[in-house]
Formats: C-alpha cells, structure tokens, sequence
C-alpha cells in the first residue's frame, strides 16, 4: 500500500509527503521496491532489465544510465554476467539483480522485503553493510521487511511487530528489549566455583535468582538494578575468594523480545 | 502462405481452366453491390477475368482484416497476465508510469508486429496476384488499388487497435494467459461478420464502405482506450493475484 501497489480499503497514510491516494506517481517516482518475487524478466539479459528498469524510472541521459547500470552491476558482482539471459541466473543472483533494480534510480526511500532471501552468506552480509551505508551515510529511509531478527537488531533504528495483520508495538530495539526484559541478568564466569561463592551471591538483598552453569563455571544471577547490584555482586564473589574473569550485562534479544510480545498480543 | 497459397488457387485455376457460366453464379450477390465504376470497368471483361478480379480484389480483402487480429492475439494476451503468470507484474506496476502509458505501451507492442504482419503479407499478395494475372489482364496491374490501400492503411489498423486494446483490458483482469486469449477469441466475430457480409453480397468492400468503416473504427478505438485507462484499476490488479 505505501508503494501504491495496492489500494488501501480504507485509512490514509503519506510517503515522502505524498498522499498515497492522491499522488501515487510522485510515490513511485521516490521510492525502490523490492517485493518478495524479484520480478525480473527471464528473457532480458542483466543489463537489459537494468537498462528498462532505469529508463521507466526516468534515467534518461544514456552515459549516465550506462554509469549507473555498471556501478550497481560491479558492487553486485554481476558485471560479468551482464549479456547473460536471466534465465540462467541462480536464485541469489537474482535476487541481487531484483535489488540493483531498486537502486538504479539512487531512491530516497526503498522498502526492500526480505533482501538477503537466498543469498549466501558472504552477499548477505554485503547487503547488509549496503543497507547500513545507505541509511546512516546517505541518510536514506529504509523500510526492511524480515523475519531475521538480527538483521532488524542490528539495522533499524525503529522496529514495527506486526502480529496477524496488526501491529503489535512500535519502537527502538533498546525499547522493545527493555520492555520485556523485565529484570536484568548480570553474566558472571569464575576461574573456581564453590559453594561458599554461591551463597555469598545469593544472601545479597537485591539478588532475585541465581542459576549456576558447572561446565562453564558461570553464574546467571537475576537483579532488580543492575547498575547498584552489579558492583556489590561482583565485590561479594571477591570477598568469598572468588576470581572473575568476565563479567557482562545480558539483556534479551529482539527475538525474545519479539516471541513474548506476539504471545502478549495473542491473549 | 495464406498470402501465396489463396491467390494461387483465385488467379491460376480460373485462368487456366475454362470458366464454366455456374462459375460466376455464387458472386451475383456480390457483384449486384459492386460500385458503379466497378461494375463499369467488368463490362468489358471476359467472365475468367471478372471471376479473377473479384476473387482477388473483393472476395479475399476482408480476409487480411483478421491477419493483424490473429498476429497479435497471443503478445496482447500475454500482456498484463503473463506478467502475472510470470511474477513480473509488481516492478511494472510499482514504475512511475501513469495508467495511460502502460496501457497504450502494452497496446503498441502487440500492434506494431501485427501490422509489420500484415503489410508484408499485404506486399506479398500482391506480388503473388499482379504476377498471375499480368497476362491474363494483358499486362494491367490489379494490385494496389484505392479500396486496398485504404483496407490495409486505415481499416486493418483501427479494427486490430480496437481489438488489441479489449484484449489488453482483458489481459489485466484475469488471472492467467489462456484465459486472456480464450476470451479474446470473442472479438473475432465482428470481422468474421464483415467476411460472411461481403461473401453474401450484404456489403462490398468497396471505398465508400471502408472509408465509413475506417471512421468508424476510429471512434471505437478512441473509446476502447479511454475507457481502457478508465478501467485499468492498477492498484486492484495486485489485489486479483
């Protein structure tokens, strides 16, 4: 709907400043669009898609179509490749071309749904680092549609949970876990573990829980606060003779976030 | 082939053979309705000649309407429903083009082979003709005439813009190519009417009727269109997949 592909039923919404009702061609003039089908024609070569896209898209100086075409084929690794028919294209290449398509006309806003579907590790994480440059250096809006949850934690500055059609919560990664996280866990792994340690830790008055991992000789202690609780757990395992060798806050991740938050929509 | 094969049989067998008097008998009809000056000029002409010259000239014209109907049935079919079938159709949609531009772009693809169709097998007609009959018209060329340039010119374009445009609306709301084509088929029927109406004798193709047909195919090709774009509703054609 705020690619003016498909009508809304009813409500408003804007893109860019534009109705989407009402100037749906100014919309699609601003924005790059990758759907889930990268919707590339089979019988056109790499450069011919890439050369009806960017004309459409009004890139009408041919040098200048040529530069552009060749600098998102290039970062793509799809240069060499590009008077070959789609058709023979794998799955990720694809895909990589779907995503060049939506750059050619260098967009200040792109929705980009699923972009690392299908591509191997080393493309997605050029992707991702693309996405990264493109939002923070070049300060473009990106509206990323995932269900990996790292990419949204390490990505987004804002992050929309939709749950069966509507929207669960709106807001930062830091907010979304902060939310849920409830109480802080304090991550503490010790050289030695003994019993003398864990009751040091567990007779503190702002100590909720503590669950001891003995292979890895590491305490997971629940606090109310863990900025005041922090300093006396760690000075109570010294005075019990204990030695630390790391000691780190762990707050839980967009997933977790993101699995007790749809199952609070749920009921 | 249609091009060679049907003035061949029209032009060599009457002209080879002896015309036998029930030969002409089927073409009275249609020879009632000729155009004065038409039938002024088969007075002088010996009935192998007449049977050649209204076979070649009137009988087959209506024909080469359905040429750039049948040509470009299956690229306006495919127009908007391959791009669904396809899983194309979402980057067409989301470019900044206004209705009117696809619809007319969808259009133009599918017209302009058609009529590169039909001009060439229009060329090679009458090549195929003039060249059978050079010497049985003692070396007059039948080929082209007034009625035929504009047959080929004027009304051959506006009935295939007409028919190709209802095809591309067709095209955008159904789901898939053999539908679009299945239904398209329907539109063959006004031409296949013309045909029966000429063979018949009901009307003759001569250059006041085609005159009248090519205005009158303008018009419906102007409304088609605009109502085309009317109704083209992009943004419910992904809500149909």
């Amino acid at each position: 709907m705020l690619a003016c592909l498909i009508s809304p039923s009813e409500g408003s919404a804007s893109v860019g400043g534009y109705e989407i009702s009402r100037e749906s061609l100014r919309i699609r003039q601003m924005v790059g669009i990758l759907t889930e089908n990268p919707s590339v024609y089979d019988r056109l070569t790499a450069y011919e898609n890439m050369d009806f896209f960017a004309k459409g898209y009004g890139l009408s100086d041919a040098q200048g179509r040529r530069n552009r075409i060749k600098e998102l084929l290039d970062f793509f690794e799809l240069w060499e490749r590009r008077n070959d028919k789609v058709a023979t294209f794998s799955r990720g290449m694809r895909q990589k071309l779907a995503i060049a398509r939506a750059l050619v006309h260098e967009p200040p806003i792109l929705f980009l749904d699923e972009p690392t579907s299908g591509l191997d590790p080393e493309s997605a994480k050029g992707i991702r680092d693309l996405m990264e440059r493109l939002s923070h250096d070049e300060k473009r809006t990106i509206l990323l549609c995932t269900h990996r949850l790292e990419d949204a934690e390490r990505l987004c500055g804002r992050v929309i949970i939709i749950n069966r059609g509507r929207s669960v919560i709106v807001g930062t990664p830091e907010e979304l876990q902060n939310r849920v996280a409830g109480q802080s866990i304090l991550q503490v792994t010790l050289r030695q573990l003994n019993q003398k340690i864990l009751e040091a830790v567990r007779e503190l008055r702002q100590v909720r829980e503590v669950n001891v991992d003995e292979s890895t000789k590491r305490l997971m202690i629940t606090v109310d606060d863990i900025e005041s609780a922090a300093p006396e757990v760690i000075r109570s395992i010294v005075y019990a003779d204990g030695m630390v060798l790391s000691a780190n806050v762990v707050r839980p991740s967009l997933e977790e976030a993101y699995l007790r938050l749809v199952n609070e929509g749920s009921h | 082939m249609f091009s060679i094969l049907l003035p061949v049989l029209v032009v060599i067998i009457p002209s080879q053979a002896a015309t036998p008097e029930s030969s002409l008998s089927g073409l009275e009809a249609m020879m009632r309705n000729l155009p004065s000056n038409v039938k002024d000029e088969l007075a002088g002409m010996t009935d192998q000649q007449i049977l050649v010259y209204i076979m070649s000239l009137y009988f087959l014209a209506p024909f080469f309407l359905i040429i750039p109907l049948i040509a470009s049935s299956v690229i306006a079919s495919d127009s908007f429903a391959g791009e669904k079938e396809r899983k194309t159709i979402e980057a067409l949609l989301a470019m900044p083009m206004t209705d009117s531009d696809l619809f007319l772009g969808k259009v133009l693809v599918s017209f302009v082979p058609s009529m590169m169709v039909t001009l060439i097998s229009f060329l090679i007609y009458s090549a195929v003709v003039d060249a059978l009959s050079f010497a049985l018209f003692n070396g007059r060329l039948l080929l082209p005439n007034m009625v035929w340039v504009l047959l080929i010119f004027g009304l051959a374009p506006t009935v295939a813009l007409a028919s190709i445009g209802l095809t591309v609306m067709i095209s955008a709301r159904v789901r898939g190519f053999r539908e679009a084509q299945q239904i398209s088929a329907v539109l063959l029927i006004p031409v296949l009417m013309l045909i029966f109406g000429q063979m018949a004798g009901a009307i003759v193709f001569g250059p006041i009727v085609v005159g009248a047909l090519v205005a009158l195919f303008a018009v419906i090709d102007l409304l088609v269109f605009r109502i085309g774009v009317k109704l083209f509703g992009r943004e419910e054609i992904m809500s149909k997949l």
